[in-house]
C-alpha cells in the first residue's frame, strides 16, 4: 500500500513550497531579469522556497546559450543580490538548473524549441511563463503559447502567466488585452502582477486593519477626516525616456500602484482571507471612487506637472524636456496630484488625495490617514500649541512600517502639548530580512495564489477611471504643462488643489 | 563556588529593585533605540555558559525588537543585576527564585519565550506556567523531555536541536514529496544517521519512525569531532534516499536511489546554525509543535 499524501510534512517549519515548475522568462537579458527576478529567484532557493524540481528557461532574442545564461544569472547576483557576491554551492546548484532559448517572439519556431526544452529538462508539470518584455508583445508571446499548445496541460500539470505592467495604455487596450490573453489563458492562470502588492508593509495592511479590531470602528468617515498618499523618486525618467514619454506618470503609477494603495484602504473587511474575496472587496472601493472627469467639466480634482532642471540630494539635475530621448517640447506629465471622492457609506465626504511624482527630495512611498480633531478643544485655553490632529502612517518604502502620532503632555507644570510619534518598523522589529516583493510574488504565483496580483475586472476598472483624464489632456492639445523644480514637492497647483478644502500636503 | 564574576557581562550593576529604573534609563540614553517590542526571551544557563549566552542574546536583541533577560544558576536570592540595553543579566540567581524573578521581569501582555538551558525539574514546572513558548537547549535533554510531556498543556515547547534538524527534516519530506517515493516508501527497513550528537540523531529517527508509522532498523553512527548530523540514508538494500553534508558544512546535497535510478538533483542550504540566528527563528513561531511532541514522544520511549 502507497502513502496517498507526504507523511512528513506536518509541522515542518516552513511555509507551503510549490510542487515541480519551471519558470520560463521572455526577456531573459532584460533589465528586470538582472535587477529583480534572478536575486529572487536566489534569495528563495537560499530560504529553500523553491521546490525540488525546479528549473528557469530564459527567453530571449539575444544569442545565448545555457553557460551564457547562467553567466548572466552569476553576474547578476554579484550586482544586486542582498548578498552580493553569492556563488556558494546552493547559487551553483541553482545555475546548473538554468537554460537558455533563443529565438524571436513572433516565430512559432520559438515555442516548439521551448516544448521541446521543457520535455527535454522533465519540466513540463508546472510551467510559469513571466513577461518581462515590452507591453507591446504581450499579446503576440500569449498567441503563440496558445497556439503552440503551451497554455493548458491536464492536470496535475498546470500552466500559469505572470504579465508585468503597464496592462494596456488605456481602457481599450486593456480590454483587447485581456480578451488576447483569455483566448488562451483562463483567468485564474493570469497573474496581472503589481509590485507594490508583494510588499510587507502594503500585506501588512491588511493585517493592521482585519486581525486588529480596534481600528476597524474608526476607519470610517466619522474619526478620518482624509487620506493622503504618496508615491515620491527622487530619479527622474532614466533610460525610460521612451516608454515614459507615452506613458507619463498617471498611466505608469496611478493607475496601478496607488489604486492598488486606495483600495486597501478603502476597501470594506472581506469575508475571508481568500483571493477572490479580498479582490471583490478591493473592486468595490475601486468602483465607489466618483468619476474625475464630468462631461463639459473642468478638470478640476487633478493637476499634472512636469519637472524642471532644480538639485536633488545636493546634485544638479536637468528637467525633464533636457532629458537624453525626451521630446524638447514634451507636455508628458512627470508628477501627478489627484483628489478622489468614493461613494460608499464608508467614505462619502471624507477626500483622497494622492500624489505622485519624479526628481522629489525624497524617495519614499506613504500612506496618511489624518484624524478628525476632537469635537472640543478643551486644552485651548491652558496650551498655546494647537491640539494636532492624530496621524496614522504606513511607511510603504523605503522604511517599512507604520507610525502613530498622537499629542501628549509636555512636561511642565501647566498643560503644553506636543505631538508624538509611536513607530513600529519592520526592520527591527522582527530581525532578518525583509523579503522583496518580486520574492513574494514569484512564490505566490508558483503556489497558484492570486490574492496579490491584479484581476482583469480590477485593471479595467482602473483604466475606466484613468482614460478618460488622458483622453482630456490630449483633447486639450496644450502646448505647456505646469513645471515644478526638480528637488521640490510639486507645482503651485497641486497645494492649491489641497488648499481649497483648508488642508495641506504633508511636509515628508 | 565557581566564579561568577568572570562570566558576568558588562553593564550598569543595579539591585533586583532598581533593574525597571535601569532598564528605563538605558532607553532615555540611546532614544536612537527606542522600538517597539515583540517579545522578552529569558535564558536560563548554567554559570559556565552565560558568556556564550549573553553573546547569543545581545545579538539576537541588536536584531529582534525584544527585551533580554538571562539568568545563571547560583545560590543567591537576589543577585545585583546588569543592565545594559534592553538586556538584564542575573548571575547566580537562586533557582527558587528565578520564576519570581521572570514574573517580575517579563513585558506584560507580550510573549514570552524561554530558552533553557538546564536547570531542575522544578523550575522547568515553574517556568512552563509563565513562558508562552520554552526551547530546550541541553546536552542531555531527556529529563526535560520526559517532563515536559507532562507539561505541554500549559506551554508549547520545542528544543534547539528540533530547530536545528528543520533543513534536514525538510529535505527528506521533499523527497515524499514525489509519488514514486511515496509508493515504495512501505518497503524501507533501514535508517543510518552519522554525525556527532547522538541526541539530535536518536530525535531525527524518532521523527522518522513515528512520522512513517513503520518499524525501521536504526543504526546510529555517532562519533566526536564531527558535525552534529553529517549523512542520513533511508531506504533498503537497493533503495535509497541520501542527505549529505556538503563540504562546506553550509550545504547538504540530496540524492535519490530509486529502482536502478540514481538522481542527485539538489544542494540546498542548512541555514544559519548559529545561536542568534536560531533563537530568532523560534521568536517568529507561537503555536505548538504537534511534530516535535510527537518527535520527543517517541525519542524518549526509544531511550
Amino acid at each position: 500500500m502507497s502513502l496517498q499524501t507526504n507523511p512528513l510534512q506536518d509541522g515542518l517549519r516552513i511555509e507551503p513550497t510549490p510542487g515541480p515548475t519551471t519558470l520560463v522568462i521572455f526577456g531573459a537579458s532584460g533589465d528586470l531579469t538582472r535587477r529583480k527576478l534572478l536575486p529572487a529567484l536566489w534569495s528563495l532557493s537560499r530560504g529553500r522556497r523553491l521546490p525540488a524540481r525546479f528549473a528557469v528557461i530564459g527567453v530571449a532574442r539575444s544569442e545565448n546559450d545555457d553557460e551564457g545564461f547562467r553567466t548572466i544569472f552569476r553576474d547578476s547576483l554579484r550586482e544586486f543580490a542582498h548578498d552580493k557576491g553569492s556563488t556558494d554551492e546552493v547559487a551553483e546548484s541553482l545555475a546548473s538548473r538554468l537554460f537558455y532559448v533563443r529565438g524571436e517572439l513572433d516565430d512559432p519556431v520559438l515555442y516548439a524549441r521551448l516544448r521541446d526544452k521543457l520535455k527535454e529538462i522533465e519540466g513540463d508539470e508546472g510551467v510559469l511563463f513571466y513577461l518581462a518584455v515590452p507591453p507591446e508583445v504581450y499579446g503576440p508571446v500569449t498567441t503563440q503559447l496558445g497556439q503552440a499548445g503551451l497554455s493548458s496541460a491536464p492536470e496535475p500539470a498546470w500552466r500559469r502567466i505572470i504579465i508585468e505592467k503597464p496592462f494596456g495604455t488605456d481602457l481599450n487596450s486593456a480590454r483587447e488585452l485581456n480578451r488576447r490573453v483569455h483566448e488562451h489563458f483562463d483567468e485564474d492562470q493570469v497573474f496581472r502582477i503589481d509590485h507594490y502588492l508583494g510588499k510587507e508593509t502594503v500585506q501588512n495592511l491588511m493585517v493592521f486593519r482585519f486581525a486588529n479590531g480596534m481600528f476597524e470602528p474608526i476607519w470610517n468617515r466619522r474619526y478620518i477626516d482624509h487620506v493622503q498618499i504618496t508615491a515620491a523618486e527622487t530619479v527622474g525618467v532614466e533610460r525610460r525616456a521612451a516608454y515614459y514619454e507615452h506613458a507619463g506618470a498617471l498611466r505608469d503609477m496611478v493607475q496601478n500602484h496607488l489604486m492598488q494603495l486606495l483600495t486597501l484602504i478603502a476597501m470594506e473587511p472581506p469575508i475571508a482571507f481568500t483571493a477572490e474575496s479580498v479582490r471583490d472587496r478591493k473592486m468595490d472601493a475601486l468602483l465607489s471612487i466618483q468619476p474625475l472627469v464630468q462631461e463639459n467639466g473642468p478638470l478640476a480634482n487633478v493637476v499634472r506637472a512636469q519637472y524642471g532642471d532644480g538639485w536633488v540630494n545636493g546634485q544638479e539635475v536637468a528637467g525633464y524636456r533636457r532629458e537624453p530621448g525626451v521630446n524638447a517640447g514634451s507636455v508628458t506629465e512627470t508628477y501627478v496630484a489627484a483628489r478622489l471622492h468614493l461613494d460608499s457609506w464608508r467614505w462619502a465626504g471624507v477626500p483622497f488625495y494622492v500624489r505622485t511624482g519624479k526628481r522629489m527630495p525624497k524617495r519614499t512611498t506613504e500612506i496618511a490617514i489624518q484624524f478628525r480633531r476632537p469635537p472640543l478643544e478643551i486644552f485651548r485655553r491652558v496650551s498655546s500649541t494647537p491640539v494636532a490632529s492624530n496621524l496614522l502612517i504606513v511607511n510603504v518604502q523605503p522604511d517599512e512600517g507604520i507610525s502613530i502620532r498622537f499629542d501628549a503632555k509636555l512636561p511642565a507644570t501647566r498643560m503644553p502639548l506636543a505631538p508624538v510619534m509611536m513607530n513600529f518598523r519592520y526592520g527591527t522589529a522582527f530581525g532578518g530580512e525583509v523579503p522583496e516583493a518580486y520574492e513574494t510574488l514569484l512564490l505566490d504565483a508558483m503556489l497558484g495564489d492570486p490574492t496579490l496580483f491584479a484581476r482583469h475586472d480590477f485593471v479595467e476598472a482602473s483604466w475606466a477611471l484613468i482614460t478618460p483624464i488622458h483622453e482630456r489632456w490630449r483633447d486639450e492639445r496644450a502646448q505647456e504643462i505646469p513645471t515644478y523644480e526638480a528637488g521640490e514637492w510639486g507645482p503651485d497647483e497641486a497645494d492649491a488643489l489641497i488648499a481649497r478644502e483648508g488642508r495641506r500636503w504633508r511636509t515628508l | 563556588m565557581t566564579d561568577t564574576h568572570a562570566n558576568t557581562p558588562a553593564g550598569a550593576t543595579v539591585s533586583f529593585s532598581e533593574i525597571n529604573e535601569a532598564l528605563q534609563s538605558g532607553a532615555e540614553q540611546n532614544p536612537v533605540h527606542a522600538r517597539s517590542l515583540m517579545a522578552t526571551v529569558v535564558a536560563i544557563a548554567a554559570n559556565e555558559r552565560l558568556p556564550e549566552t549573553h553573546e547569543a542574546l545581545q545579538h539576537l536583541a541588536s536584531q529582534c525588537a525584544i527585551r533580554a533577560i538571562v539568568i545563571s544558576h547560583g545560590t543567591v536570592p537576589a543577585p545585583p543585576a546588569t543592565v545594559s540595553g534592553q538586556i538584564v543579566a542575573l548571575t547566580g540567581l537562586k533557582p527558587q527564585f528565578v520564576d519570581n524573578a521572570v514574573a517580575a521581569l517579563r513585558l506584560s501582555n507580550l510573549p514570552t519565550l524561554v530558552w533553557y538551558r538546564g536547570g531542575t525539574e522544578e523550575l522547568l514546572r515553574d517556568l512552563a506556567d509563565l513562558a508562552d513558548r520554552m526551547v530546550l537547549d541541553e546536552s542531555e535533554p531527556f529529563a526535560s523531555w520526559k517532563q515536559a510531556q507532562h507539561l505541554i498543556d500549559r506551554t508549547a515547547f520545542s528544543d534547539l536541536r528540533w530547530a536545528r534538524l528543520t533543513r534536514w527534516r525538510t529535505l527528506m519530506a521533499s523527497f515524499f514529496d514525489i509519488p514514486r517515493v511515496r509508493d515504495t516508501a512501505r518497503s524501507f527497513t533501514h535508517l543510518r544517521i552519522s554525525g556527532s550528537d547522538g541526541v539530535a540523531a536518536k530525535l531525527y529517527a524518532a521523527w522518522l519512525t513515528s512520522s512513517l508509522s513503520q518499524p525501521l532498523e536504526v543504526e546510529l553512527a555517532i562519533e566526536p569531532g564531527r558535525s552534529p548530523i553529517e549523512r542520513v540514508r533511508l531506504g533498503d538494500a537497493e533503495r535509497s534516499l541520501t542527505l549529505r553534508l556538503g563540504r562546506s558544512k553550509h550545504c547538504v546535497h540530496t540524492a535519490m536511489a530509486i529502482d536502478g535510478e540514481h538522481t542527485s538533483s539538489r544542494i540546498a542550504s542548512l541555514g544559519d546554525q548559529r545561536l542568534p540566528s536560531m533563537m530568532a527563528e523560534e521568536l517568529r513561531i507561537r503555536a505548538r509543535d504537534a511534530a516535535f511532541e510527537r518527535a520527543m514522544a517517541a525519542a524518549v520511549a526509544a531511550a
